[in-house]
């Protein structure tokens, strides 16, 4: 098990280092999300709908379209340098293969909602002071589920012509049970509902979750086995 | 008898019973006080889901034996599967809201049964995508097997996170649809159409079965 | 007793359109089978 952690944890090292050596994807990434927020502000009328009850969702298809932008440079990295092939034979597992993939992942997913989240709150007054820490739980559990089925879905669609597109075409339905959750739960964390009245979200969040990280694992070497 | 001739026979016989199932439901079945004939529509958006609803787990269930196993016939299956099962979804997703209209009073509604429905049809599309992706078969096989079962366990997901959140969104109704329990007449109907559908699958598969095998085999000449 | 409702045109318009995909779909394969 501890030998699984370090591999992923290698993989995932050598991930985010190429990344931050350029930092092209995560700038993108970040001025993409800043975009747009800044569109969803002008494209609703403040006077018909209060901000509150929008806020939920426009956080949550940020945040979609930002693990989204993630994903999609997840293989490519490999492909270009053919390093995927480098990585096959070499003696990592592939489950660690896709535990580092998923680390890296994960890692710039979250740097990106650390500086979207801020963005939110200032640019839509929203009060997230006394919620913030179950705000970020909601925020990782579902981020967690994005990125799981994303990082194995990367996996089929890296040597396609379409890679982008069949990604987006292919992810979606699946991220949302936890896009329904999060919002569910952000809206009512914003409006100062009792966190138990979210329990049962919660509880479905970790369950896909758990599901899905669990089938990911096991369906991951068959994306890169012979 | 080739499998693609056993194939349309098998859809000939099917359409022509579907055939009766619409007579039969059209003018032998008692109309439904409350609904109208709009009700009848019924007669074919269910078995169409249960048609569609085989399909997906024929999918499922054959992308796991593939895995295990890796015969390309369960990879075949599967594909001729998904591809049926798009047609299924397709009359379910066209049904639906034309019953849903009269019934309702609205064209769509986010409750779990439509909202599965558009799920299916999403799932099946994107897995034909990815099988259109991907040229080389066992890789292309591989690669179905995995979203094929990924699709399978999101199912029960997407229909527990729409009843959770529809629970909280009452939509507001014109006219209930009618409950379980069904006269003689109706129910016999309704039954003799989940037999016509299920007839159809069969039909429509081993047609499309046989034609991947066609296709195969004119493959390797020209190689 | 209230009266039963005149929506027979949608009823009409289901039955048409499950017609047209079943048999469109029959076709398709059928046609597919018989190229070359």
């Amino acid at each position: 098990m501890a030998d699984l952690l370090r591999q992923a944890w290698t993989v995932a090292r050598k991930d985010l280092l190429l990344e931050f050596r350029t930092r092209t994807a995560l700038v993108s990434a970040l001025v993409f999300s800043a975009l747009v927020l800044t569109m969803f502000n002008f494209g609703r009328d403040p006077t018909a709908v209060a901000t509150i009850d929008l806020a939920p969702t426009i956080l949550w298809v940020t945040f979609t379209f930002a693990a989204m932008l993630a994903l999609n440079r997840a293989f490519q990295l490999e492909l270009e340098n053919q390093a995927l092939e480098g990585l096959l034979v070499s003696p990592l597992s592939r489950t660690s293969l896709y535990w580092g993939k998923l680390l890296a992942n994960l890692v710039f997913v979250a740097l990106v909602e650390a500086v979207g989240l801020p963005l939110f709150v200032l640019f839509f007054d929203v009060p997230v002071g006394r919620v913030l820490l179950p705000l970020v739980g909601v925020i990782a559990l579902a981020t967690i589920g994005f990125v799981a089925v994303g990082t194995l879905f990367s996996a089929l669609v890296i040597r396609t012509r379409f890679a982008e597109l069949l990604l987006v075409v292919l992810l979606l339905p699946f991220l949302v049970p936890p896009l329904i959750g999060a919002v569910q739960v952000t809206a009512r964390l914003l409006g100062g509902r009792p966190l138990s009245e979210a329990a049962g979200w919660f509880r479905l969040l970790a369950a896909y979750d758990i599901g899905f990280v669990s089938l990911a694992t096991l369906l991951f070497p068959f994306t890169v086995d012979e | 008898m080739s499998l693609a001739h056993k194939g349309r026979r098998i859809t000939l016989l099917g359409l022509v019973l579907l055939a009766g199932v619409y007579v039969r439901a059209l003018a032998f079945t008692p109309l439904e006080r409350f609904q109208g004939p709009a009700q009848k529509i019924f007669y074919l958006h269910v078995p169409a889901a249960w048609s569609a609803m085989l399909a997906m787990g024929l999918v499922g269930l054959c992308s796991i034996l593939y895995l295990i196993v890796k015969d390309l016939r369960f990879d075949r299956f599967a594909a001729a599967s998904a591809e049926v099962g798009t047609a299924f979804s397709l009359v379910m997703l066209t049904t639906g809201p034309i019953w849903a209209k009269p019934i309702w009073g609205t064209w769509w509604t986010w409750d779990a049964r439509l909202t599965l429905t558009l799920f299916l049809f999403f799932l099946f599309i994107g897995y034909l995508l990815l099988r259109g992706a991907v040229v080389e078969p066992g890789l292309r096989a591989r690669y179905s097997a995995v979203l094929g079962i990924c699709g399978l366990v999101l199912l029960p997901f997407i229909h527990l996170s729409v009843y959770l959140f529809r629970t909280l969104h009452p939509q507001p109704i014109v006219l209930k649809p009618s409950s379980p329990s069904l006269p003689g007449s109706m129910l016999v109907t309704l039954l003799v159409s989940f037999a016509v559908f299920t007839l159809l699958y069969v039909g429509f598969v081993t047609q499309r079965y046989a034609l991947a095998l066609q296709r195969e085999a004119q493959g390797r000449e020209h190689a | 007793m209230p009266d039963v409702p005149h929506n027979g045109a949608y009823m009409v318009a289901a039955y048409i359109v499950t017609a047209v995909i079943l048999l469109g779909y029959a076709l398709s394969l059928y046609r597919r089978a018989k190229q070359p």
